[in-house]
This record gives structure tokens, C-alpha cells and sequence, in this order.
């Protein structure tokens, strides 16, 4: 008995013992409860809350959105651990071989995705989601093409990319400051094959470097964002620029705007969606719910709607109007045997010391 | 001896605060710079290698790139001393109101984001903007003059827009601290104004010219947007460097030497400038009378 209060230490033991047993599980429920709502890392343009309004009345789980401001800072917040809230990120399937090889992604398993099977077969078979032993870490589930965008007025005929080395148009062209991109591009017109250009060696980064540095007096400028370019375009200071499409869509009802997708070879982008390696097992089955949700149809219809943009999946492609159906690049899917998907390659520094040298001739 | 000790009792927070905030990013960067990258895991490898030392040295585009930002600097620095001086000490000849409505002009622009200030230049000096129109509608070219935008003209216009309102603020901080008594005693004594001015308010305002020609050359040294976005095919930079080799490319081991080089370089040259400056006409003996 302890003393003056008539309680026995048995007694006070077992209090303790429960209140810690009440405590242990008032804080697993808890932590079950508390899975109402999950953190979605992912560009602006892919997260409208309107995109994700279906998954969260259906399922009650708020998704919070957390914009990217690059692809290298999402990278850098999950190999530093700073970014521990996130439950859903979005690498992009030309860096996902990143994520996959530095163990920061959780495996996937695809048979818990039912709208997977809808899934077009260039993304469904592709390895750049797949670790050496074939397992799956990461989804394809948005994607769109980066064509050669110009004014028709001041063109004859659609621009390919030789034209953007064409002495003619010196003062109406620009290149993004990206060296993938840029040194791909020269690689094509030096006449590399598109599936060998991202895997270009010394000799033939020569070839592309000699290229790059005769194109740049014909450049106005380097263009940093699409911002950027969409300005250039309705300031009249740029007429042709390997883009995204966001100019052409900005612009074309106010200008004569093109958009050309050149045979050599299209320059598509595509988003993956992926876990992080950390994610617990009650977050992890929310997380495919919503893997789920961003290759159904509701996903899709928003995003076609608003942001011009097709999801990986057919799901909806049949019931789009021709017109929206070419806005979003799937009239024609023969489209897709013309794709590169630009890929960092292992020999990128070399890459940007050549586009450094590029720029500083 | 208790004074000394509550005085360094006040700078330990000080100086925690400077080793945690300057000295140990910087000690990190130099040690990161030693590194390799492994490249199959994506992570830094303690190697104790000279290699990424060895390439800022050898590879001529880190020198030039270098090279460029210190000329960048050095030639802004330059061109806002010419500009800022005058307005400065025209600025302590003014009534106490205008100096106060002066100075807000003078600020007004710094309280726009960069970015801002870009895209206004380029509505003023664009093939379509106010200039060109202005010279075509007055019949001056037939052409818009493409040289206006995308230049190093522009970039180095830009920059000095930019960063002039520190060297006016500088010298103008000096030069109203001159005992105006000294002026007209060498007037008095039969100085004429260029005498007066270049014997009495130029060394007096050295130092405010000194610690303006520093943080001009820093700021326009190592800005990475202006050239970027204003700068066209001549727009190439360090930071930018820097940034690409810190990110897609993961290789922190070279971006870190490139980064610490660059920071060693522009330091010697801005202390260097500056050191000139200051033994100007003895200027530094004026200078530490003053602190006393």
C-alpha cells in the first residue's frame, strides 16, 4: 500500500499498464482515423482541385496539393527526407530510372489498378518504370508532345527542325536552355536515329555541338520558361521555337498560330505517378485508390476538358468529339511510333558541358 | 574589463550565427568538392579526389564563364559610379523634403520583383515596344533595332538599372556626412570648384564609392536572371551552370568547386577594388578618423 492514499502499488501498476495499452491504442486508431486525407506532389497543371473533386467526395479523402517548382527539387526533397509529407509524387518518365535507382520509391503492385488494363501500350510496356529485376515502381499517367510551334503567317510550309537551323529564319527562332533537349534536336538533324539520340558518345556530341554553335546567331534568344516563350511569341520577337504546346493555346485565337509535329521524331513528356519508399501500409491502400482514380475517367474527362491533356489511358478517347480528340493529340495514334522520350542519359554531365560550351562560344 | 567581457558575452550569438550561416555552408561546399558521385545509387562518395578541382582548372568555359561575371561586374560597377555619382551629390544640394521624395524615387524600383523589372524592359525595348516605335515613328529607322533587346547591351542596361540605387545610396550617405566648413574652406582658399571637388569631396566620398562599387559588383556579378531572360544567345552564366550541375546532372562535387572558385574569385577582385579605392588621396586615413 502507498503511503496516505489508500491505493496499493499492484493497483497503481495496472493502472499504468492500462492507461499505456489505452494510450498504445487510442493512438493506432487514431493514426487510422487520421487517414482522411493524403498529400499529392505534382505540377500545378496537373492538380486543379476540380481534376480531383470526383476521388475526394468519393472516397472522403481530402488531397492536398503540393506544387512542384522542378522536377530536380522533387527529386532532392526525397533523397534529403525533406519531404516526408508526401504520400503520391510525380516523377516523369524520362527521370523516374532516378528515383527507381536511388531506392526512394515503393514498389507497385499493378494488379491492385484496375483501370491499368486501359492503359495505351507504350506506356503499359514500358521499362523506364522497371527496376533491373523488372518490378514495377512507377506509372505512366499523363502525357502530351513538345512540337514545333510558329506563326503560319510568316512560314510557307510546317517547320521541321532542319528549319530551325535554316540561316532564312536568323532572328525569328529559339531553343530552350535545356541541353537534353537542344543537343537531342541537333542530334536528329546531324542524322543520329532517334533511338540512339539520347544515347549519344563523345564523337557524335561533337557532331550536335557543331551544329549548336552555327544555329545560335540564328536565335533570338534561349528561352527559359513557357512563360517566357509565350511572351516572345505575342511580342513578336520569336515566329518559331521547339515548345511545349502552351504558346499555341495561348496565342492561337489572337495570332496565326501552328503547331508542327516533326517526322524525325516528336519530343513527348510523359508524368508517372509513384510512392515514396517510406509510405505506411494504411497510406499505401489510399494511394491506390487514387493511382486508380488518375487513370479513370473522371480524371481524364477534367483534365482533357480544362487542361488539354490526355491521360496514358483510352478510357474516354472514344467519346471525345474528333475536335477534342486532336487537341489532345489522340486522332491520330500512329503518332505515337514517332515518340522519343527525352532520358537523362549516365553521361550528362558531358552532355552539359557541351551545352556550356555551346553557350559560351 | 567587465565592459570587455559583456562585449564578447554580446558577440557570441554573433558569432554562432555567422559560423552556422556562412562559415559552415561554405566548409560543407569545400568538403563536398572533394567528392565523387556514384551514380548507380545517386549518392556523394567521400573519394578525398582532386577531379572536379583539376576540371574547373582545366576546362576553359569555367574559366571563361568566370571571367565573364567578374568583367559583368566590374564593367556595371563602373558605369554606376559615372551614373550615380552625380545624382548623389546633387541629391545633398537638395531641400530636406526633396531629398526625402528623392530618395523614394530612388527605392521606388526595388520594390518590383526582378522579374517584374524584366518583362517591363522588354515592353520598352522590344522589336514591337516604346523605343522602336518611337524611332520609327519619328522616321529615325526603318527597322526595328533588334540590338536593343536580347544583347549584352541590354543585359549590362538592365543590371545597371538594377543595382544603381545602392551606389547612389552609398555616396550619398558619405558625401552628406562631409563637413560642408571644409568646402568652403578650400573655396576660401582659392580652390576652384574642380579643385574642390577632386581634392576635397572625392576622397571624403571614397568610401561611401567604395562600399557602392562592392555591392554593385557582387549583385551584378552574380545575377543569373538578368542575363537569362535579357542577355539572348549571350546569356550564359556561372549561377546558371552552377544550378544545372546541382540539379539533372548530380554532380555536386563540381558544382560545389565551381561555386566556392567563383566565390574566391569575385571576392578578390570586389576586396581588390575597393582596397584602391579606399588609398584614393588617402582617403583611408580620412576614412579611420572619421570611425573614431
Amino acid at each position: 500500500m502507498m503511503a496516505g492514499s489508500g491505493i496499493t502499488r499492484r493497483e497503481v501498476l495496472a493502472g499504468i499498464a492500462a492507461g499505456t495499452a489505452a494510450g498504445m491504442f487510442g493512438s493506432l486508431s487514431s493514426a487510422r482515423a487520421a487517414i482522411s486525407e493524403m498529400v499529392w506532389a505534382t505540377w500545378d497543371s496537373n492538380g486543379h482541385p476540380e481534376y480531383i473533386a470526383a476521388f475526394e467526395a468519393r472516397t472522403g479523402v481530402k488531397v492536398k496539393l503540393s506544387y512542384l517548382s522542378s522536377e530536380d527539387a522533387q527529386f532532392a526533397a526525397l533523397k534529403t527526407g525533406t519531404a516526408s509529407d508526401w504520400d503520391m509524387i510525380n516523377p516523369s518518365l524520362n527521370g523516374s530510372w532516378r528515383y527507381i535507382k536511388a531506392g526512394l520509391l515503393e514498389e507497385i503492385d499493378m494488379g491492385k489498378i484496375p483501370n491499368a488494363a486501359k492503359m495505351y501500350d507504350v506506356f503499359k510496356t514500358t521499362p523506364k518504370v522497371l527496376d533491373a529485376s523488372g518490378k514495377h515502381f512507377a506509372v505512366p499517367y499523363l502525357w502530351g508532345l513538345n512540337p514545333i510551334v510558329y506563326r503560319k503567317d510568316r512560314f510557307e510550309s510546317e517547320p521541321d527542325y532542319t528549319t530551325l537551323f535554316n540561316e532564312k529564319y536568323k532572328g525569328q527562332l529559339a531553343m530552350r536552355d535545356y541541353a537534353l533537349e537542344s543537343i537531342g534536336i541537333a542530334g536528329l538533324v546531324a542524322g543520329i536515329p532517334r533511338d540512339k539520340v539520347f544515347l549519344m558518345e563523345t564523337k557524335e556530341l561533337a557532331e550536335a555541338k557543331k551544329l549548336l554553335i552555327a544555329q545560335k546567331p540564328l536565335l533570338r534568344t534561349y528561352w527559359q520558361t513557357i512563360g517566357d516563350l509565350t511572351n516572345l511569341f505575342a511580342t513578336g520577337e520569336v515566329s518559331c521555337a521547339f515548345s511545349w504546346r502552351v504558346p499555341y493555346d495561348a496565342l492561337k485565337d489572337k495570332l496565326s498560330m501552328g503547331m508542327a509535329k516533326p517526322k524525325a521524331g516528336i519530343m513527348g513528356w510523359c508524368d508517372c505517378f509513384a510512392m515514396p519508399a517510406t509510405l505506411s501500409p494504411e497510406k499505401t491502400e489510399i494511394g491506390y485508390k487514387f493511382i486508380d482514380y488518375l487513370l479513370g475517367a473522371d480524371f481524364a474527362t477534367q483534365i482533357a476538358k480544362i487542361g488539354n491533356y490526355a491521360t496514358t489511358s483510352s478510357i474516354i478517347r472514344d467519346s471525345l468529339s474528333k475536335e477534342q480528340q486532336e487537341a489532345i493529340f489522340v486522332d491520330d495514334m500512329d503518332v505515337m511510333k514517332s515518340f522519343m522520350w527525352p532520358v537523362a542519359p549516365a553521361n550528362y554531365s558531358e552532355w552539359l558541358k557541351v551545352w556550356n560550351e555551346v553557350k559560351a562560344s | 574589463m567587465a565592459l570587455a567581457f559583456h562585449r564578447a558575452h554580446f558577440a557570441v550569438p554573433v558569432a554562432c550565427l555567422l559560423l552556422v550561416g556562412c562559415v559552415l555552408p561554405l566548409a560543407l561546399l569545400l568538403v563536398f568538392s572533394f567528392f565523387e558521385v556514384d551514380l548507380d545509387a545517386f549518392t556523394m562518395v567521400p573519394a578525398f579526389s582532386g577531379q572536379s578541382w583539376s576540371q574547373i582548372f582545366t576546362n576553359p568555359v569555367f574559366v571563361f564563364l568566370i571571367g565573364k561575371a567578374v568583367v559583368s561586374g566590374a564593367g556595371t560597377a563602373v558605369l554606376a559610379t559615372f551614373v550615380g555619382y552625380p545624382i548623389a551629390i546633387s541629391m545633398t544640394r537638395l531641400p530636406a523634403l526633396w531629398k526625402g521624395i528623392a530618395s523614394i524615387v530612388l527605392l521606388t524600383p526595388l520594390y518590383t520583383g526582378e522579374i517584374v523589372r524584366i518583362y517591363a524592359w522588354r515592353v520598352v525595348l522590344g522589336s514591337e515596344g516604346l523605343i522602336n516605335a518611337v524611332l520609327q515613328w519619328f522616321g529615325l529607322v526603318d527597322e526595328p533595332l533588334k540590338f536593343l533587346l536580347f544583347s549584352p547591351f541590354t543585359t549590362h542596361l538592365v543590371l545597371l538599372y538594377n543595382n544603381l540605387p545602392f551606389m547612389v545610396l552609398a555616396i550619398w550617405i558619405s558625401a552628406e556626412l562631409i563637413d560642408k566648413r571644409l568646402i568652403e574652406a578650400a573655396r576660401d582658399l582659392g580652390a576652384r570648384p574642380l579643385d574642390a571637388f577632386l581634392k576635397v569631396i572625392l576622397p571624403l566620398t571614397t568610401p561611401g564609392l567604395a562600399v557602392g562599387a562592392f555591392t554593385v559588383f557582387a549583385l551584378a556579378a552574380g545575377d543569373m536572371m538578368t542575363p537569362s531572360l535579357l542577355g539572348g544567345t549571350s546569356g550564359a552564366t556561372p549561377m546558371a551552370m552552377i544550378d544545372n550541375l546541382f540539379g539533372t546532372a548530380f554532380d555536386w562535387p563540381l558544382a560545389s568547386a565551381l561555386a566556392l572558385s567563383l566565390l574566391v574569385v569575385l571576392f578578390a577582385f570586389a576586396i581588390g577594388f575597393a582596397t584602391v579605392l579606399l588609398r584614393l588621396n588617402g582617403a583611408r586615413a580620412v576614412f579611420r578618423r572619421g570611425l573614431k
